[in-house]
């Protein structure tokens, strides 16, 4: 499915939020890598799927109506056999029916359980003075709490997207402390230039969040992707 | 230079300059343009009111009741009318075919009041149609001190201005002027814009990016009206020459609307910080630091490593300075095993260091040829990419008074230095006790172009920003 398509299904559906099964779809076909993701709508359909996927894997609720889905019990971690899927399957749509009554719940979004990697954050927003602005970060609590982050306009080369890591105050975690294997900088670069250049060539695009992705000692991957587009 | 063909080049380029409005006893504006007619420019005044005229008249400044009347083409026009007025006026301008026009008059958007705002829309609108370019409203216009056109009777005249500055506030664009002016650079154009309803910062930036007389452009800006060609103008000008941007207002803006983590992270400063580093423009914080950098740009070399050198005449002030240069990212490196042979020939231990940072107060003792031997010795050395020397009131300051020639030499001698050698070299001049003596001796360094700071952090923060501008 083409950025186009997906795009004229949210507004015709009178979303502005692509889920995170959609989200990720565009943003591969872009060349960012993300985790392959499918969207199942019966517990069959989630355990054929994980099977596909390869275990351990991870089930989220996919809904327009649910923005935080671990607090709606909506997210379910580390299912290592078919029986755990159905299982967390039922679990997820009950606690979310439970958790926000009349709630859309579209499916689950199914995908393989990555490796846990150093996480960033990589994200773009619509600058009111100056348009859309790319952002990278350290996830948790380097963002949180520290807000450490750095910003660069669209269109960015690949010289800014290194500038860009190079100058939040976490980068010493990036370059490898305390035994730790330092992360693909170069990976984190390609990242932050193939989503620069999705949001350049889709002007509807408003906000996105790659959160978190994980960077490894060879490569990162998105895990969890969030786009805004702008209404119709 | 100017720029043929640029909308702004008349303006920035003036033979024929009419003051609209200036009112006695002080005659501000026409008292400030006095030297644009000394140097042989037409000015004009344009003042209905005959109480006005008889001062004008004066003043030796030829009065007309109509713009129409005045003779030949206005190249650039301060307006200093009440704002019911200025509609009217503008029409004139416009009518006139006028290059451009200042318009000192405020009392528009920025008091937040009704008929301010109406009254701007009608200027906005009317010189849009026109594509007239109106400078301000609300602001000082033009300052080109070589043509004699300023905007404050204390900004020099002067015809080897090479900073570009721009500012949205008339307070920083003239404090800019004075300060730099009293560091001994000055400016080659320089435009107070105000509210920039029609020409904002970028239309400024580019001319002045065009201006071979200008070297370095430097700004004091709070928002900017069109973020995108901001940004484009700005990453150019920052390829032809070096561009400060002193970024005012930086407290953060109300948090807006979003739906994303990214969006609520993207404080409004954060975006400009990105901003201004992608486009490769140095920025400041202040006043002070603008003309600091703006020194050390125009009378040094960049610094082609981070090894430093540092001059100190006491024990303690190397300690100090050492402190300010490595907190600015400055290493201080060891001399090669050639230098330290040479220095040991003849440097005074007792008391003193030849170590980096030197300790050199009590082998120098007033002996230039001394200094001169040290200048070069580390010069040569490998390791080292600029030095920093610290003069001392301390020490110096009695025998400076009594024998100033003494101090004439040693700046000589450091001008041959500076000349000499490819590397940076800046002087701290700290005015400790003698505040007063420093500044009345401040003159000799700027006649010979030598930059002097005021403390070791400022010297490091002014030379650890180029360095970061070559590598860029």
């Amino acid at each position: 499915m083409t950025f186009e398509t997906v795009l004229a299904r949210a507004r015709a559906e009178g979303r502005t939020l692509l889920n995170e099964v959609e989200a990720k779809q565009v943003l591969r076909d872009a060349g960012v890598p993300v985790t392959n993701t499918t969207l199942a709508t019966t517990r069959e359909e989630a355990q054929s799927q994980a099977e596909a996927a390869g275990y351990p894997v991870v089930l989220k609720v996919v809904s327009p109506d649910i923005a935080h889905k671990s607090d709606a019990g909506g997210v379910k971690l580390n299912l290592k056999s078919k029986d755990d899927v159905a299982a967390a399957y039922d679990a997820i749509m009950a606690s979310c029916k439970q958790h926000v009554p009349g709630a859309k719940i579209t499916g689950v979004a199914v995908q393989h359980m990555a490796p846990q990697g150093t996480e960033v954050i990589v994200g773009m927003t619509t600058d009111p003075q100056f348009g859309p602005v790319m952002m990278f970060g350290l996830g948790g609590i380097m963002v949180e709490v520290l807000k450490d982050v750095s910003f660069r306009l669209v269109p960015l080369t690949s010289r800014d997207a290194g500038q860009m890591i190079g100058e939040i105050k976490g980068k010493p975690i990036l370059d490898g402390v305390r035994g730790q294997p330092a992360s693909d900088i170069e990976a984190l670069k390609n990242t932050i230039v193939k989503v620069a250049e999705f949001v350049e060539k889709h002007p509807e695009v408003q906000e996105l969040d790659l959160n978190p992705v994980f960077a490894y000692p060879d490569g990162a991957i998105a895990v969890d992707a969030r786009i805004v587009v702008a209404g119709a | 230079m100017a720029v043929p063909g640029h909308r702004l080049d008349r303006m920035f380029n003036p033979k024929t300059v009419v003051v609209i409005g200036d009112k006695g006893p002080g005659y501000m504006w026409l008292n400030s343009n006095m030297p644009f007619k000394q140097k042989g420019g037409n000015l004009y005044s344009v003042q209905l009111d005959p109480k006005e005229i008889e001062g004008i008249e004066k003043l030796g400044v030829q009065n007309f009741t109509s713009l129409a009347d005045v003779p030949g083409e206005v190249d650039y026009a301060v307006v200093a009318v009440p704002r019911q007025v200025s509609p009217f006026v503008l029409k004139d301008l416009i009518a006139k075919k006028a290059n451009g026009a200042g318009f000192f008059t405020s009392g528009f958007a920025e008091t937040g009041e009704e008929l301010g705002i109406k009254l701007q829309d009608q200027l906005t609108q009317m010189a849009r149609e026109a594509n007239f370019n109106l400078v301000g409203p609300n602001c000082m216009g033009l300052y080109l001190p070589k043509v004699g056109v300023r905007f404050s009777a204390d900004a020099a005249v002067a015809n080897d201005g090479k900073i570009g500055f721009l500012s949205q506030s008339g307070t920083h664009g003239i404090m800019f002027s004075l300060v730099s002016a009293a560091n001994g650079l000055h400016v080659s154009r320089c435009a107070s814009f105000g509210n920039a309803v029609v020409l904002d910062v970028s239309d400024y930036v580019e001319y002045l990016a065009a201006d071979d007389e200008t070297e370095v452009i430097g700004m004091y800006v709070e928002g900017v009206k069109d973020g995108r060609r901001f940004f484009r103008v700005l990453r150019e000008a920052c390829a032809k020459k070096p561009v400060v941007v002193w970024k005012g207002g930086q407290t953060e803006a109300g948090a807006r609307a979003t739906r994303s983590h990214t969006g609520s992270l993207a404080a409004p400063q954060s975006v400009w910080d990105g901003m201004m580093r992608q486009c490769g423009a140095i920025t400041t914080n202040s006043l002070d630091e603008t003309i600091d950098v703006m020194k050390a740009l125009l009378l040094t070399k960049a610094p082609k490593g981070d090894g430093m050198a540092l001059l100190a005449q006491t024990g303690g002030q190397s300690v100090s300075i050492t402190d300010a240069f490595a907190k600015a990212g400055f290493s201080v490196p060891r001399f090669t095993d050639a230098t330290y042979a040479e220095l040991q020939g003849f440097f005074n231990i007792i008391g003193g260091s030849y170590q980096n940072p030197l300790d050199m107060g009590g082998t120098i003792a007033g002996n230039l040829e001394v200094l001169d031997r040290i200048l070069r010795i580390v010069d040569a050395d490998p390791n080292i990419d600029g030095m920093a020397m610290e003069l001392s009131a301390m020490f110096a300051a009695r025998q400076w008074k009594h024998k100033p020639e003494t101090l004439d030499q040693m700046l000589d001698a450091i001008r041959v230095h500076m000349d000499r050698s490819a590397k940076p070299f800046v002087v701290i001049l700290h005015p400790a006790h003698e505040e007063e003596y420093i500044g009345s001796i401040k003159p000799k360094f700027n006649e010979r172009q030598i930059p002097v700071f005021a403390s070791f952090d400022r010297a490091a923060a002014a030379m650890a920003r180029v360095r970061a501008y070559g590598q860029r």
